[in-house]
């Protein structure tokens, strides 16, 4: 697995300078059945395509953000901060997985 | 007659004069600088270069280009050097391979009279019945086959991970990547060229005088048109990097290449490939004898080296490739035959060829070659059949048969097609990125190469935005060239017939015959000979045996060549040292910065995740005493630290950990366990309030990095205003512990540490030993206790005071084993050792500190479920019978069943018995239960206990 990944603060850099975070996931509310919890902790949509998903520049400048992934290709078509995307605005109850 | 070292000429490679002296297994040979190994043994009259893989057949130079495996040799200890392209070293000990004896005449040349017993796939056949017989054989067999010997020296070299983005890669540094690297470099594209020899040039370098009408470089000898073409790449502005042979292109695309102390990746917005063609052998009996070699390696020995390779020579060829040869050998001294496989040889080089003196045979074709170390006869006779003749000679060369290098391309995403003139696969569908040149892709004299050198470095360079003013005219006139057609390409039969093997296959010693039986077996496709008689999978990659493989997989399946395609093409495509390919494997090695006063203290180290940290320093179970019943000191800098700051900030731990930070008063520390959203225990530590709007968190040793992470990821995710900052490096810590801590405190400070002024799980600020500190009043080990932060710089000061202070009252320092079983006398959980997977709060008796009334945190959901159920398994401690202490992760068997297992056991420093911790059945889980251990031999009696072993009430703590 070698690809570039453009992190929002240093760059496009090497994928194995990052952390995999998984893929980008709604945590359930404090009173949400335990299915969705269940849900949100063991099944993922495993994309064949564009997939949002977390990563942590490790090597580099220790932050998480989101990209835009394409889960055939590697590509990476954008990566952003948190809030600053579609579907990932900030707050309680909006979380990434565990 | 004179040696075989020729007289000097314009061109040579070689500095006479500048004698080197080597070792070449027990004789001492003299070389001169520029010679390579193989070139120096060819010099000095020597012909075996080494043994064969199975059958140990003698083996001499064939290729001189690093592309078979004939003359791999062991060079001061490193195996499977390849001498004819290494360059001689003074005082090098150079070693023939893969003989019992010596390499003249290795005693296990045997084997060949019984080949017989070693079809293909023997290893599959032979030695499995009866079965006890298969572990005697194949440690023979492992030792006889194989290739050089592994060096037992552990000695490593660091190699360097260099990665490289330049605009434009070009792969291959003959004619043709070359002049692509000059017109990218020139037109502004940021140009890296990657070359497998150590002087750029590829064939080139063997050309005695270069034909090239136009170019600057035409008339030149060949070493000096390279050095040319060499220069004008490099005042281009290109980077060349010599010896370092690109061997795979992996995803993105990245290449990845081998230079001599690193490891290359290269990830280029265009790639050039200009990896030339390979010479391949010709299949007939006795193709491998020393003596047998290709035209290229002809070429470079006369011309490079100036050593004659042989007096009688007899040259194979089906064009006008074998006519230079064949000229070469004649200016040399030799006398040349050639024989023609075309009925009717025409054309300039044939015409030279014959105005000098070589005789021509038209028609002809080798039928097979006889000797036992070396060539002596050459059996020709006519293609279609017919007499034949037998020649004395000790030179025969092939020639002409080139098989494009396109394994690199294919790797790529490059699509081969058969090409009807050239004989050969060609890449003519190329991804976007990618650019094929020279004679890769199938250009047939030096003028196109070069052209199309030019016009894929010119089209690279303009695709990535530069060389948008080329002339139209310079664009038409390259194009005319590099479109130029060679002469059809005439092969050799696919084989001869007679005794004598015949090798499709020199790396794996595969002969034709085998390959034929293998097929008759069922395997009857180029994919399934390759796995079942290892053709193409040795050394060479296939290099010196692609075109013979699969002309003979065609043949013997019924096929043809056309429709018998390549294998699939996987890297590495070079043989490549192991210590390249684990250049970016690193282990950190971290030292606390109080690390070498350790070391003067004799302390014993062990690993703790990257750390080096006191494992003891003297009796492990004396030091625990000390700290019950006096004062000892333990290295705590290890542990994850962070400042956690910001208005948001105990909102943020409030959603981190299951405790309560909100009514947390500024100097009061909790302790805290922070989990995942299924409730599982990640990790524990300290969190003090420093201020209102201030903590200092402190995480295990070995989880700090994930416990940054998983930090710095809720609060990424959450967005709260407050910062997460790692200072674990800033600060050092110490551990101040036992009755008598508090006296050395007094000694080094003037806070307030009376019992009233810094009482238990308090936290203060203030100058210890001189140095601003933050000082933890918590129960690490279960003494009296006062843990130390200070800024690292101040770390050895801190400790020498400490000590120093602590004289008096007998203090000693303690390692981790002390620590380990200080911690489990007070059933002080380590969350990875005694804690799993699966283990939540509930389970691992912290139920106490999970407030399931917050509306939540990470883990509030699961451990809701959780807390609603007896827990199924609890932790729990054990006071063992007797004075065995059983190993961690023994079984915990109630009434003859397993029930659990043990995850940590000491001898307890205060009590003397044997204690520990352990996962029992919830039922089990109550003070005084009894369970047994399971241990070798036998079982132990344990009883349950559900709280601290020693100070049970905690009053020693909260003193």
């Amino acid at each position: 697995m070698t690809f570039l990944i453009p992190c929002p603060s240093c760059g496009p850099r090497e994928a194995t300078e990052f952390s995999f975070g998984g893929e980008s996931t709604r945590r359930p509310p404090p009173d949400a059945p335990a299915a969705d919890l269940a849900r949100y902790l063991y099944v993922r949509t495993n994309a064949s395509g564009p997939q949002t998903e977390w990563w942590y520049h490790r090597d580099g400048c220790r932050r998480w953000f989101l990209a835009v992934r394409d889960t055939v290709t590697n590509e990476v078509e954008r990566t952003f901060w948190p809030g600053a995307g579609p579907g990932t605005e900030p707050g309680v109850g909006e979380a990434a997985s565990g | 007659m004179s040696g075989p070292r020729l007289p000097e000429r314009s061109g040579e490679a070689i500095r006479r004069g500048h004698a080197v002296t080597f070792r070449l297994d027990r004789r001492t040979l003299t070389a001169v600088e520029g010679d390579t190994i193989g070139s120096a043994m060819a010099a000095g009259g020597i012909r075996i270069t080494g043994r064969s893989f199975k059958y140990h057949r003698p083996r001499g130079l064939l290729c001189m280009t690093g592309h078979c495996p004939n003359c791999l040799v062991t060079v001061d200890g490193v195996p499977n050097v390849r001498a004819c392209t290494t360059p001689v070293r003074e005082g090098m000990r150079v070693r023939r391979q893969n003989a019992w004896g010596s390499v003249e005449r290795d005693l296990l040349g045997l084997i060949d009279l019984f080949s017989f017993m070693l079809p293909p796939g023997f290893y599959y056949k032979i030695g499995h019945r009866p079965r006890w017989a298969w572990p005697l054989v194949e440690p023979i067999i492992r030792r006889i086959a194989g290739v050089g010997r592994a060096p037992r020296s552990e000695e490593h070299r660091r190699r360097d991970r260099i990665n490289l983005h330049p605009d434009v890669l070009v792969v291959g540094g003959g004619p043709a990547g070359l002049a692509a690297a000059a017109e990218a470099a020139r037109a502004g594209a940021r140009t890296v060229l990657l070359e497998e020899a150590v002087a750029p040039g590829g064939h080139l370098l063997a050309v005695q005088r270069v034909e090239a009408p136009g170019e600057r470089i035409d008339g030149l000898p060949g070493t000096e048109a390279a050095e040319s073409l060499a220069h004008e790449a490099r005042e281009a502005g290109a980077e060349i990097l010599l010896a370092s042979p690109a061997f795979g292109v992996f995803e993105g695309p990245l290449v990845a290449a081998a230079g001599g102390e690193a490891l290359y990746r290269i990830r280029a917005r265009r790639l050039i490939f200009a990896t030339g063609a390979d010479e391949q052998p010709a299949v007939f009996p006795n193709n491998d004898l020393p003596g047998v070699m290709l035209a290229e390696a002809v070429d470079r020995l006369v011309s490079l080296y100036r050593v004659r390779p042989g007096r009688r020579a007899v040259v194979l060829t089906g064009s006008g490739r074998g006519y230079r040869t064949a000229t070469a050998l004649l200016d040399a001294g030799a006398s040349v035959m050639v024989a023609d496989l075309r009925a009717d040889p025409s054309g300039r080089e044939v015409e030279e060829a014959r105005a000098a003196g070589v005789r021509i045979v038209p028609g002809t074709t080798i039928r097979r070659a006889e000797g036992r170390r070396g060539v002596r006869i050459a059996v020709v006779g006519p293609v279609a059949g017919g007499e034949e003749r037998r020649l004395a000679c000790d030179l025969l060369v092939v020639a002409g048969a080139r098989a494009p290098s396109t394994n690199l391309l294919a790797q790529a995403g490059a699509e081969l097609s058969f090409d009807e003139r050239a004989q050969a696969f060609l890449p003519l569908v190329l991804p976007p990125w990618m650019h094929a040149a020279g004679e890769v892709a199938g250009a047939p004299s030096l003028p196109a190469i070069l052209a199309q050198g030019r016009l894929a470095g010119l089209e690279a360079a303009a695709s990535v935005g530069r060389a948008d003013d080329v002339e139209a005219d310079r664009l038409e006139e390259l194009r005319g060239l590099a479109a130029a057609l060679g002469d059809p390409v005439v092969l050799p039969p696919e084989a001869s017939t007679g005794g004598g093997k015949q090798f499709a296959c020199l790396c794996m010693d595969v002969t034709h015959k085998e390959l034929k039986a293998s097929v008759a077996e069922g395997f009857d496709s180029m994919e399934l000979l390759k796995r079942y008689t290892t053709i193409t999978m040795g050394p060479c990659q296939g290099k010196a045996c692609q075109l013979p493989s699969q002309r003979l997989c065609a043949r013997a399946t019924g096929g043809s060549f056309p429709e018998t395609r390549p294998t699939t093409a996987r890297p590495p495509w070079t043989p490549v040292p192991l210590g390249v390919l684990a250049s970016d494997a690193r282990t950190p090695r971290r030292e606390t910065s109080i690390h070498d006063r350790h070391a003067d203290a004799g302390a014993e180290f062990m690993w703790a995740g990257d750390w080096r940290r006191p494992h003891h320093y003297a009796d492990p179970l004396e030091e625990a005493r000390a700290v019950h019943e006096g004062v000892g000191v333990i290295d705590v800098s290890t542990l994850g630290k962070f400042r956690v700051k910001g208005p948001q900030a105990a909102e943020l731990l409030e959603r981190l950990y299951p405790n309560r930070f909100a009514d947390q008063k500024v100097g009061r520390i909790r302790y805290g366990a922070m989990l995942n959203d299924e409730g599982v225990i990640l990790d524990d530590g300290a969190v003090c309030r420093l201020a209102e709007d201030e903590f200092l968190v402190t995480a295990t040793t070995g989880n700090a990095g994930a416990v940054d992470r998983w930090m710095s990821w809720w609060l990424a995710d959450w967005a709260l205003d407050a910062r997460v900052l790692n200072v674990s490096a800033a600060y050092a810590a110490v551990n101040l512990a036992g009755p008598k801590a508090r006296e050395v405190m007094a000694a080094l400070t003037e806070m307030d540490v009376s019992a009233e002024g810094l009482p238990y799980l308090a936290v203060a600020r203030g100058d210890v030993a001189g140095v601003p500190a933050i000082v933890l009043r918590i129960g690490f080990v279960g003494e009296l206790g006062y843990e130390i932060h200070v800024p690292s710089s101040a770390g050895e000061q801190v400790w020498g005071a400490i000590l120093e202070a602590g004289e008096p009252l007998g203090i000693r320092p303690f390692g981790l084993e002390a620590q380990r079983i200080l911690r489990l006398e007070k059933q002080h959980i380590l969350v990875g050792q005694d804690t799993d997977a699966e283990s939540d709060p509930y389970e691992a008796g912290l139920g106490w500190m999970v407030k399931l009334d917050k509306p939540d945190f990470l883990g509030r959901r699961a451990l809701l479920e959780a807390s609603r159920a007896e827990p199924r398994e609890r932790l729990v401690g054990l006071v063992l019978e007797g004075r065995e202490v059983p190993p961690e992760g023994s079984a915990i068997v109630h009434e003859g069943r397993w029930v659990g297992r043990v995850t940590s056991s000491r001898r307890s420093a205060a009590s003397g018995k044997v204690i520990g911790m352990g996962w029992v059945p919830g039922p089990l889980a109550v003070e005084g239960g009894s369970v047994r251990v399971h241990v070798d031999g036998g079982e132990i009696r344990a009883s349950v206990t559900m709280g601290p072993i020693y100070d049970p009430d905690g009053s020693r703590l909260r003193s």
